[in-house]
């Protein structure tokens, strides 16, 4: 075979490599921001019930409308360190606490409507 | 080990180098039949067979080395699962494949290269050779430094690929180049001569335009991995850099003395002018070529050395120059007017003797000792003392925790002779040959950190200031730069007040790490390009009120894009059982971090030293910068509605100019 056919046919090869390659490295981006996404989507509003334990500060008590402010620290797989208010499950939970009062709190539900469900005092700050 | 890995290195790249320039260099001196010719194609076609095979090998070691230095154990440069997971998990294994992949198609092209029997197969062969080899070059530009440039590592890298290839066509092409030139300057070589003559011209032309390249491409990718005068001469790979230099300045010289004289001697009459310029171009062609070898050894000691703008300088010269003027020479200004203009008229005379060609060499040397004179009437008063460690960036960010400690040290440490509030004024000065520095005063901020550093490590011989290197630690001592720094600060901040200047940001706001209650610890550069940050320093029970009104409207405040910080003075103890229920305070209250943030914020309120300020509020603004300071004894913001104005003035400036450094300069 004449050497330029030869020289000619590899250079179709390399160039289809890499439009192969390219075409695939775009398919790859795209599945994996995909799955990312899903994957943020699952971690963030999973569809079944749920429990989290973590600690907070008493920040305020709200009775009237049956919700505690707490500072909390991060809770894995819900939501990091903040300031917000959670409804009780009923108001004995929250019955003799004070603002400053250092609190381990387990959240139960469905995300976003999660309910206090249990309270024990560990100190004041 | 290493010296193995690094010639595996060198070797590579040349042999790369050399096959990009022979095959371009083929492409460009075109066809001839003629024997001499042909006898310099088959010589060189034996060469590339050899550099094929120098490529690959030298590949292979290279991987090897590789593989040693990740892992740090020599044994691991022959163990095959270490390669397997550098090849198949690292960018430099990928660009090792898609390199070695190309250059062994190279390899295989030119061992089994058959008869070319038309222009066609002649073009291919050496085109072919021109891509893969050219590409598998270039692409060593994705497993080097400028690879890892942020942000615009994709720029750097194809900067740093075209600078490879202008070296390959260029540097690669002197060798096949002086090969031609020696056999056609022999007197049995006379049939080459014309075929040569019209090479060099080419060659010449192109390797005018790949050393512009080369240049261009360079002083890119030094900016990108240099960046500033301290790391060029302080640090090691600026050093190599430089020497980098030196050794392309003769390459240049040679090339133009064989541009302007040699070349056209070319073709003149062939026994007295023509064969001996012919020869002689042969030889500044190699020795070109072999500085051109030495270059790229630098290259390789480049490629395992930490690129000077990541590494802490060392600066050589007793002396730098600052703008303005730091000292109060006197006529400083008139000097520099007439000194930087004398040096323009040198300049001028310079390039325009050059131009002019009458009685060049007179006009140029007198026009370049006036331009001397200038500089040297200019510059005396711009220079000031400098130290190795002038031109080192803080170990430490400037924060408040920092700052505090500073504090702490200086108290112990420095008071004696610097007096309690820095003014120069302590106990032990009146023994002292010369009045300690007031630390307070604005000169402290015209100094480098560096230059701090180095007085506070080695003291001030002539002063009786004594060096604290055997007693603080680097970090400690970084401290009290940083402290110094929020000093001078501090000495500015009496201007602020509670009205916003309009886009003037000057002051930088330390950083502060705190933390609310058992929540995760935070800083206040998290709020960097998102909200205005009201920090608010208070004392209970004398700060309750007006807690008790941010609080009511912090709804409001949050709305505007404030976040309110309420730091307590007296430390964190129990601080928010102690605010109490009434009003809800839900804006963060720090418990963990208080004291290292009124130690250091405290410092920006006038007459902080006689005592703590028991209620102060700084504004900072999204870029990092205090830009309004508020007391209850002034009316301002007693009204929320005055500090809303503040703010809205903040969100409607336009953000402008660089973030305020955490580092000290």
């Amino acid at each position: 075979m004449r050497l330029w056919k030869a020289v000619a046919l590899l250079n179709l090869a390399l160039g289809i490599g890499l439009l192969v390659g390219y075409l695939w490295w775009g398919r790859e981006a795209t599945r994996l921001r995909r799955e990312t996404t899903v994957t943020i989507q699952a971690g963030a509003a999973g569809l079944e019930e749920r429990e989290w334990t973590a600690r907070g500060v008493v920040r305020s008590v709200i009775p009237e409308i049956n919700v505690l402010v707490l500072t909390h620290e991060d809770i894995p797989g819900f939501m990091p360190s903040m300031t917000m208010g959670f409804r009780a499950a009923n108001p004995q939970l929250y019955a003799g606490l004070q603002v400053g009062d250092v609190i381990r709190f387990t959240l139960k539900g469905v995300p976003p409507n999660v309910t206090i469900v249990a309270i024990t005092k560990e100190g004041k700050t | 080990m290493t010296a193995l890995g690094l010639c595996a290195r060198w070797a590579h790249l040349g042999a790369g180098v050399f096959l990009v320039g022979t095959f371009a260099f083929l492409l460009l001196a075109g066809r001839s039949d003629r024997l001499t010719v042909v006898a310099w194609e088959r010589t060189l076609t034996r060469w590339t067979r050899w550099a094929a095979g120098l490529l690959l090998l030298s590949g292979l070691l290279s991987l090897s080395y590789q593989a040693a230095v990740v892992t740090g154990h020599p044994g691991d440069a022959l163990s095959a699962a270490t390669m397997l997971r550098l090849l198949g998990a690292t960018q430099f294994g990928t660009v090792w494949l898609l390199r070695h992949g190309l250059l062994f198609l190279l390899a295989g092209l030119i061992l089994f290269r058959d008869r070319e029997e038309s222009g066609w197969d002649w073009a291919a062969f050496r085109g072919e050779g021109l891509l893969l080899g050219g590409t598998g070059l270039g692409l060593l530009a994705w497993a080097g430094h400028a690879a890892a440039v942020e942000p615009g590592g994709l720029a750097a890298a194809g900067a740093d690929a075209l600078h490879l290839l202008a070296v390959g066509v260029w540097l690669g092409g002197l060798l096949p180049f002086a090969l031609l030139l020696r056999a056609a300057g022999q007197e049995e070589g006379a049939d080459a001569r014309p075929f040569a003559v019209l090479a060099a011209r080419s060659f010449s032309q192109m390797s005018l335009v790949a050393v512009l390249v080369v240049a261009a491409t360079g002083i890119w990718n030094a900016w990108n991995q240099i960046g500033n005068v301290a790391s060029l001469l302080g640090t090691r790979y600026g050093n190599l850099l430089l020497l980098k230099l030196g050794l392309f300045l003769p390459i240049i010289a040679l090339a133009a003395v064989n541009r302007l004289r040699l070349l056209p001697a070319l073709s003149g009459e062939a026994e007295t002018v023509g064969r001996p310029a012919m020869r002689r171009l042969a030889s500044f062609v190699a020795l070109e070529f072999a500085l051109g070898a030495a270059i790229l050894a630098v290259v390789i000691l480049m490629t395992v050395t930490p690129p000077g703008r990541h590494t802490q300088p060392w600066w050589p010269l007793p002396f730098r120059l600052a703008y303005p003027p730091p000292h109060d020479v006197a006529g400083a200004g008139t000097r520099l007017l007439v000194g930087s203009q004398v040096a323009l008229v040198g300049v001028l005379g310079v390039v325009a003797g050059w131009f002019l060609g009458w009685r060049r060499r007179l006009v140029v040397s007198v026009a370049a000792a006036v331009l001397v004179a200038g500089l040297g009437v200019a510059l005396p008063p711009l220079t000031v003392e400098a130290y190795p460690t002038t031109y080192r960036r803080s170990a430490v960010p400037y924060q408040a925790a920092s700052i505090a400690d500073g504090r702490t040290i200086f108290a112990t440490h420095c008071a004696a002779c610097h007096g309690r509030t820095a003014e120069g004024d302590g106990p032990e000065a009146t023994g002292l040959r010369r009045r300690p520095a007031n630390l307070t005063e604005p000169h402290v901020g015209q100094h480098t950190a560096g230059d701090i550093l180095w007085w506070l490590t080695h003291g001030i011989p002539k002063s009786g200031m004594p060096g604290f290197g055997d007693r603080l630690s680097e970090a400690e001592r970084w401290d009290v730069v940083n402290f110094l720094r929020a000093l001078s600060a501090a000495g500015r901040a009496r201007k602020l007040t509670e009205v916003v200047e309009p886009d003037r940001p000057w002051l930088a706001a330390p950083d502060v790490t705190y933390a609310v209650g058992p929540g995760a610890p935070r800083s206040l550069k998290d709020f960097r390009g998102r909200r205005v940050v009201l920090l608010v320093l208070f004392t209970l029970p004398e700060s309750r009120p007006r807690l008790g009104q941010l609080a009511r409207n912090y709804d409001i405040l949050q709305t505007m894009g404030a976040e309110v910080l309420a730091v307590p003075t007296d430390g964190g103890d129990q601080i928010i059982s102690r605010l109490g229920a009434w009003p809800r305070i839900l804006f963060p209250v720090v418990t963990d971090g208080a004291k290292e943030t009124v130690a250091a914020y405290s410092l920006f309120q006038p007459a902080a030293w006689i005592r703590t300020p028991a209620h102060v509020e700084y504004l900072i603004d999204r870029q990092g910068y205090l830009r309004a300071r508020w007391t209850p004894d002034s009316g301002g913001w007693a009204e929320v509605s005055g500090l809303l104005a503040e703010i809205q003035q903040l969100n409607q400036e336009t953000i402008t100019g660089p973030p305020a450094e955490e580092h000290v300069h």
